[in-house]
Order: structure tokens, then sequence, then C-alpha cells
């Protein structure tokens, strides 16, 4: 049971952003794509969420071809946490997590009872019940990055893709974004998001992608992967490394 | 080199004093009251709309250039051959300008004549066209009763003063005549009219508004006299069954044909009494559009139909009178029955 | 009491005072007695015994007027709604792929050509569905940027080619009889309407309004951004088209009966929305409600303020203006 990539290259329509990718995404691990911003992250999430055709290689989710499934069924398996932004109306934020639902239930059916207890199980699983009637375009960054994930597990999904979780966030909400999605694969959710700081990968990470030029540098296991050499190739730039109390850290410069 | 002879140049400055004296001399006031220089000959005439047309065709047909907007197989039968089908020629005034300056110019007229409203737009609109042009452009007053008027300016700026004296006095004795015999109908016993435009009847005239001139005329009660504005409007049904016309006059073929049988209508005065009348518009229109002096033997029809008391005449006599006078073709009797009915 | 039943309930009471009012007022005289006859005989099927003008007034001209006017409030209240959110702007009216300026045209043509009552109206749906159609299917195939993007900048632009259109044909027309049945068409009325003219109307409207309903709950996703929409399983492409339809359908058909009503596609949504919050769950019914009544008052306000009707379209900017105005100024944060 995984979402498989192998050879895979991807893009737009008349140009490709990256290529020969391979990776692996499994349930209960997580899965880091690290990089530099603008070097095909966010495209190469869309490519294997199945919202871009993969533009060669192989792509399955759970042994089927991604690009066989139906819109429904790759929403029933995957969910997307895009980067957090403020939205056009002011949904309540369980309006916005009702919205999760959408595969879960027929074309022109109100939402059911479950749907609403589901909202309701997945806004006191990420902690922000409290704020179920509130407008979501009047709430922080970070419990709209909360609210976003509790929509995204709203859909049931084995596996949740996220896109920069914290890249908007303070410094106190992206270690709690962070704990939650750890958390996820502790339930045995496959789990892959994308970051620009090596730090999140090697804290939150089981294993590691690292993504140049829409080409992967290497991939394995988060620990091992992250070494100063890797990093200063990734980022072209001299990594220092700061150690205590048993962990490693990495300071850009 | 001899002295100029003395006598030779009082003479020269003689002529060069008396010839402004002399141009002043053969200029007349256009309806906007703007002098306009006669031109020596006058052999083209641009009309600029289709009321001044209808005005040059009646007083000399020969010299009109063209028509604002080609007339149509059944308009041309009434006028007469080589004329009613000369070309389309466009608009200068009104409310879509048409005609480039550049066409006007190639069609070489002498004189460029305009009816309609004298007011400073038009006025401006004359004035600069003329000094474009290089061509007299004269302004003629449209509203109804300055038809006469109107008449006789045109008939000295193209020389024809004769018969533009027959046609306004036509209008005179016509205008005259009516005035006459309603002057002494008391208020309450003028019938209230409605005059109905467009399909379903629901567009009407406002009191001071050009297209029910001839109603005013006729002293009638123009249901909707009392909202101020000149122009057309709309009215619900609920308003025209509020006020119970005694007559309704429309122009829509559409409307008065399902008028009669509208059971919504039914209970308006005039539909109940069968005084529901459909214009005739064969040439042009006897009531509403255009407005020139085809609304004169309109004004009869609606004499008659308004007063029949007071108007014995026989409307088709006077239209057959009227289409030989002014149109200068006697219609048939077919002819007169196709205009009666009111198609077309 | 939940907002939505709230909001419900004051959409619902502000529509049946509208309805009062306009089977009240109007220009013929109708005394409050012989109207309450008239309900009761309708009620009860006795005869009323009044006269028969009167049962005329209220049920032959009044009847048809009101009803058209809510179905025509209602159809540009929740196709403003359905285009706004599509869109994911507020600022959006129903007229955004050019149904109403393809309606436009059409009406003009057929009043061109003298077609009849029924023609005319033909013409102008037949026109707004074309035109929207148009949009669409130019729009659908430049694939580059934002879909949704590309199909707003192509109905602008086709917008713009369709009033030039109906600016030809009004310049081609005769100004005596033809140029003042277009701008009355263009300035927007119900002033005559009658029984006849409510089946073209109610059909359409009908159709449309269901489609939208049925769709109400998946509209929420509709207005998120293009890829979150798809990641949370929706078919957006197709429902796209179905929605865009659909509103087009009620756009078309209401513009075809009333002719160019602006502001009422963009104003009651937001006024909805105010009441009820941006749920399109809960916020088409109340928009439907409120587009009714809000319209209808209009419309009895055009039929009454004057013996001569006030163009519909010159209403509803007058008083939406400074309505929108308001509602700009005390909206927090956000679009609400």
């Amino acid at each position: 049971m995984s979402l498989v990539a192998s050879a895979l290259s991807y893009g737009y329509r008349e140009r490709e952003i990256g290529r020969d990718i391979a990776l692996d995404l499994t349930g209960g691990q997580v899965l880091a794509l690290l990089g530099p911003n603008g070097h095909g992250k966010t495209t190469l999430l869309k490519t294997l969420l199945g919202l871009l055709p993969a533009k060669g290689g192989t792509l399955t989710l759970d042994g089927q071809p991604l690009a066989g499934l139906s819109v429904g069924e790759r929403a029933r398996a995957l969910a997307y946490v895009p980067q957090v932004h403020a939205g056009t109306f002011a949904f309540a934020v369980s309006e916005v997590v009702l919205m999760g639902r959408t595969a879960r239930s027929s074309l022109f059916a109100a939402p059911s009872a479950h749907d609403r207890d589901m909202v309701e199980a997945m806004l006191q699983r990420l902690g922000i019940e409290h704020l179920a009637t509130r407008p979501y375009t009047e709430i922080s960054g970070g419990e709209r990055q909360l609210v976003m994930i509790a929509r995204a597990l709203a859909q049931e999904p084995r596996y949740v893709i996220l896109d920069e979780p914290t890249a908007s966030l303070d410094f106190g909400n992206q270690g709690k974004v962070m704990s939650q999605i750890r958390r996820l694969a502790g339930e045995g959710l496959g789990v892959l998001f994308t970051t620009h700081d090596p730090n999140q990968a090697l804290r939150y990470a089981d294993r590691a992608l690292l993504l140049r030029d829409g080409q992967a540098l290497a991939s394995g296991k988060a620990s091992d992967l992250l070494t100063p050499e890797r990093l200063a190739a990734l980022y072209g730039v001299a990594i220092e490394t700061v150690r205590g109390d048993g962990k490693l850290a990495f300071l850009p410069g | 080199m001899p002295h100029p002879d003395r006598r030779a140049v009082l003479a020269g400055l003689g002529a060069a004093i008396a010839a402004p004296r002399l141009a002043r001399a053969a200029t007349i006031r256009d309806g906007a009251g703007r002098e306009i220089q006669v031109p020596g000959k006058v052999e083209r005439i641009f009309p600029a709309g289709p009321p001044a047309a209808i005005l040059v065709y009646t007083l000399a047909p020969d010299l009109l250039i063209g028509w604002p907007r080609a007339n149509r197989p059944e308009e041309r039968e009434f006028l007469l051959p080589g004329i009613g089908d000369r070309p389309e020629v466009g608009r200068i005034t009104g409310r879509g300008n048409s005609a480039n300056l550049e066409a006007v110019l190639q069609a070489k007229p002498d004189l460029i004549i305009d009816s309609g409203s004298t007011g400073r737009t038009y006025v401006e609109l004359a004035e600069r066209v003329q000094q474009q042009t290089g061509i007299p452009y004269a302004l003629l007053d449209g509203r109804f009763d300055q038809t006469p008027a109107s008449y006789r300016i045109l008939g000295q700026l193209t020389g024809r003063s004769e018969r533009a004296e027959t046609l306004a006095r036509w209008c005179e004795d016509s205008f005259a005549t009516i005035r006459g015999r309603i002057t002494a109908i008391p208020a309450e016993k003028r019938p209230s009219v409605y005059y109905a435009r467009g399909p379903r009847g629901l567009e009407t005239g406002l009191g001071g508004s050009i297209n029910v001139e001839t109603l005013s005329f006729l002293g009638s009660r123009n249901a909707a006299a009392d909202t101020p504005g000149s122009g057309l409007a709309q009215v619900s049904l609920e308003q025209v069954l509020a006020w119970n016309p005694d007559v309704i006059v429309t122009i829509d073929l559409a409307f008065a044909e399902s008028v009669r049988s509208d059971p919504n209508w039914a209970g308006v005065k005039a539909v109940r009494e069968g005084r529901v009348h459909l214009s005739p518009k064969l040439p042009f229109g006897w009531v509403d559009f255009p407005p020139s002096v085809n609304r004169a033997i309109g004004l009869w029809w609606l004499a008659k139909l308004l007063y029949p008391a007071q108007f014995p005449e026989d409307i088709r006599k006077l239209a057959r009178d009227f289409h030989t006078l002014f149109y200068q073709v006697t219609p048939s009797e077919a002819q007169l029955d196709r205009v009666l009915a009111g198609r077309g | 009491m939940t907002s939505s039943l709230r909001g419900n309930l004051i959409a619902l009471v502000l529509l049946a005072l509208a309805v009062l009012a306009a089977f009240a007022l109007g220009r013929f005289p109708v005394a409050p007695g012989d109207l309450g006859r008239l309900f009761w005989s309708l009620l009860t099927g006795e005869p009323s015994s009044l006269p028969a003008q009167i049962e005329t007034v209220v049920w032959n001209i009044r009847g048809p007027r009101i009803l058209a006017a809510i179905l025509c409030g209602a159809a540009l209240a929740i196709a403003g709604c359905a285009f706004q959110g599509l869109f994911r702007n507020p600022l959006v009216s129903p007229d955004i792929l050019g149904a109403s300026s393809g309606a436009a045209l059409g009406a003009v043509i057929g009043i061109y050509l003298s077609l009849g009552l029924f023609g005319i109206q033909l013409a102008a749906f037949v026109g707004g569905l074309v035109a929207v159609g148009a949009v669409y299917a130019v729009g659908s195939t430049i694939r580059r940027g934002d879909p949704v993007l590309v199909l707003v900048l192509t109905g602008v632009v086709v917008g713009s080619l369709l009033g030039a259109g109906i600016g030809l044909v009004k310049y081609w027309a005769d100004p005596y009889n033809q140029l003042p049945a277009m701008t009355f068409w263009l300035l927007g009325s119900l002033a005559g309407t009658a029984k006849p003219d409510l089946i073209p109307l109610l059909g359409p409207v009908l159709i449309g309004a269901v489609i939208l309903l049925a769709l109400r709950w998946r509209m929420n996703v509709m207005s998120l951004p293009e890829e979150e929409a798809r990641a949370l399983g929706l078919a957006t492409g197709p429902l796209r088209i179905a929605i865009v339809a659909a509103a087009t359908l009620v756009t078309a058909a209401s513009v075809a009966a009333a002719g160019i009503i602006g502001w009422v596609g963009l104003v009651v949504p937001h006024l909805a929305r105010f009441l009820v919050g941006p749920d399109f769950g809960r916020l088409l019914p109340t928009a439907a409600l409120l587009g009714g009544g809000y319209l209808l008052a209009i419309d009895t306000l055009a039929r009454t303020a004057a013996p001569v009707e006030t163009p519909l379209g010159i209403l509803t900017a007058v008083i939406g203006t400074p309505f929108f105005i308001w509602l700009l100024a005390s909206a927090r944060g956000g679009w609400s």
C-alpha cells in the first residue's frame, strides 16, 4: 500500500519542470520533499496528487495507475493541504472542514449527520473545536493551517500531501503544525510535505528527497541523508552544523 | 500709365459697397431665425432627415436628391415615379448621424434642408455643417403648426413661392376650419384620448411630445398629458384602465388587432365602444412619424374620430385630394382602401 | 434560532410584505376590502361579485406581473450567487459571461426585424444562451493560465463586442419607432407582462433554479481555487459547465422577460450573505427569496410612483448604488 513514482517526469503542457523522480510513500511514514524555492516542489506535489498529468514514467496509488482513477477516487485516498490563503468568502471554519467530505457524498446530497460528526471529530482532533463558528477569513495563519489539515482528514484519506505547511507561520505555530503532521503518521497515514527548511525534514520526517532543478539529488532516510555536504550542494551555500543534547541542526552560511 | 477714370473708380467703389447690400437683400431668416443666403439657383436639395425630405418632396419633388431611408415598394407606389425611388442618402441630424459629409458634398446639393427642433443643438449643427461644406443649411421649425411658415421659407429658398403658398394655404385653411368647429365644444364634451404605441399598446406620447402634436392641436384630453415630459414613455395597463380613455389611437397593427379581443382591455371605454383606431401610414404616417406635413391629413382623420358630429366630411375624398395636391399622385380606390386600413 | 432560519424568516417576511403591497398598490384604485374579498373568493371558490374590471386588474394585470417580478428577481439573485462563487469574486454579476448583452443584442435584432412579442422574447433568450456558449467555447480553447480567469476575460471581451453590435443595430434602427422600443427594452421593464409571458419565463427559471439548488452544496467547493476543488474530489470541468448553463438559463429567461435589470444579481447575493453567511446551501434559498422580494418592491415602485412607468434598470441602479456603498462600508473584514 503506497504511492509510488518511478522515472516520473512532470511539468506543464509545453514545459517540463522535472524528471527521473523515484519515490515511495507508505502509510505511517513521513516523507519530506526538501529543496530551495522555485525548484519544482509544488509542481511535483500537484503531479503526485493527480492534478497535473505526469509527462512520463509511472505513478501508482496502491498498485493502480493514478491517472486511471476518477477525481473522487483520488480524493478518497489522497488529501491535499495547500499553502494557506485567506479565501474569498467568509465561510465558517466548520463549513470549510465540511468541504473535506465532498468526495464522500453524492453530487446533490446535503451534508449528513455523519458528515457533521466527522467535522466535529476532526476539529477536536486538531484542538480547534472552539473555532468552529468563526469565519475562516478572520483567524490566524496557524489556525488556518490547522483547519486545512482538519479538512484533509475529513476526507478520510490514506495519504496527506502538504505544500509548505509552515511557510507563513510564526515560530510557535510551526511547532504546533509540525507535531500534528507527525501525529498523522503515527495514526497510520502516509504523509508527504514540502519544505525548504532542512531542520524540519530532519526533525519530523522519516525519509527525505532532495529536489534541485526538478531532479532528485538524493533520497533516503532523513537522518542519514541530511549532511552538510548534501545541503550545501542543494542550496548552493555553505552550511554550519550545530550539535547538542544528542540533536543536530543546520544553519545557513 | 493713364489715370483711371474717376467715374469708373466711383462706380467700382459703389459696386463694392452695394454688393453686400444686394447679397443681404438675398437672405432670409430660417425657422430658427438664422440668416440664410438664398442660393442663385437651386436644383438639388439634400434633406437632413425624413421630415425635411417629405416637406421638400411635397413642394418641389424634382429637387430632392434622395431619401434619408429608401422608401419601401408599398410606399413608393404613392409617390411620383422616378422620385419616390430615389436613393438612400442617410440622415444628418437625428439620433444617428448616418450621412457622411463627404458623401453629402459628392451629392452636389445647392441647399441642405432640415426640419425639426430649432434648439441650440440643431442650430449649432446647422452652422457647423454649413461652414464645413459651404452649402447653405436652412433649419425649419418642425412643429406641426409651423408647417405653413416652413413652406413659405422653403418656397423663397427654392424660388417656388407660388406652390408653397398653395400648400401653406391648404394647411392654414384646414387649421382654421378645424379650430373653428371645435372651439365651441366645452372641455367636458371633448373625448379623452390614449395614444398607444408598441405591440402591447403600452408606450405613449407625453403631453409635450411631438408624437401627439395633432392630438393636442385638436384640443382632446390626452390621457398622459399630466405627466411632464416631451417624449415617449411606458405605462402600465392598469394606468390605462384608470384613465379609461374614450378613444384609443394607435399606430401599431399588432396591438390594434389584439386589443379588441383581449379580456384585459375589455373594460376600457374606448374598447367597449369600438373607438380604437389604427392610424393610416401610407406613404407616411398620419399621426406620429415622420413629424412632417403628412400629419395634416391625419389631422382631419383624427378630427372626424374625435368629433364625428362636427366633421361630416368624407375622409376618402379628403385623402384623395390631399394625395393629389401634396404627393401629386392620385390614388386609386383600391389604394385608398389600403391607406385607410392602416396597414403597410 | 440558527442564523439560517432567521435569515430565511426575514427574507420570507420581506417577500410576503412586498407581495401584499404589490397587490394593494397600483394606478387603478382597488379598495383593501375588495382585495380581501377577491382573495377570499380565490380561497373558497365563491364568486366575489366585484366588477369584472377589478378582478382583471388584480388577477390579470397585477398577478402575472407580481409573479414575473419575483421570478426575475429570484433568478438574477441566484445566478449572481452562482457566478460570484464560480468566479471567486464578490463583484461579479450574472452578466459576467455576456448573458445580458447577448440577450440585449437578440432583443434589439428582434425589434429591428419587427418580430412579434414572443419572437423578441425568444430572440433575447437565444441571444443570451448563444453569447455565453460562445464565451465558453472560446474560453476553453485557450489553455493557458487559470481557466476561470480566462473565462472572465473572454466574457469581458465578447461582452464589449456584443455592446458594439447593439449600438450598430440601434444605429440602423428607424429613429421614430424602433429606437424608442429598443431604448425601453434596454432600460428594463415588466410593464406589459401578461399571463402568456409567464410560461417562457417560468420554465427556464424553474429548470435552472432546480439545477443550481441541487448543486448548492457543491458550489462551496467550486468557490475554492481550481486545484483545491479538484483535490477535494470535485470534477470541476463538468460541474462548471452545469453551473454556468443553469445560471445562464435563468439569467437569459429573466432578461428576455424584463429587459436589462442590473444590480439585483450583484447586490442581493451580498445582502443574503450578510444574513446567512456564504455557505451556498443556505445562501441560495435566502438569496432567491430576497431577490424576489427586492425586485417586486422595486417594480411596485416603478408602476406606482408616476402615471408613466419608471424603468426598472434605473430604479435598481438608483437604489442599488447607495445600498451597495453602505454594504461595503459596514461589511466586516473580508466579504461576508
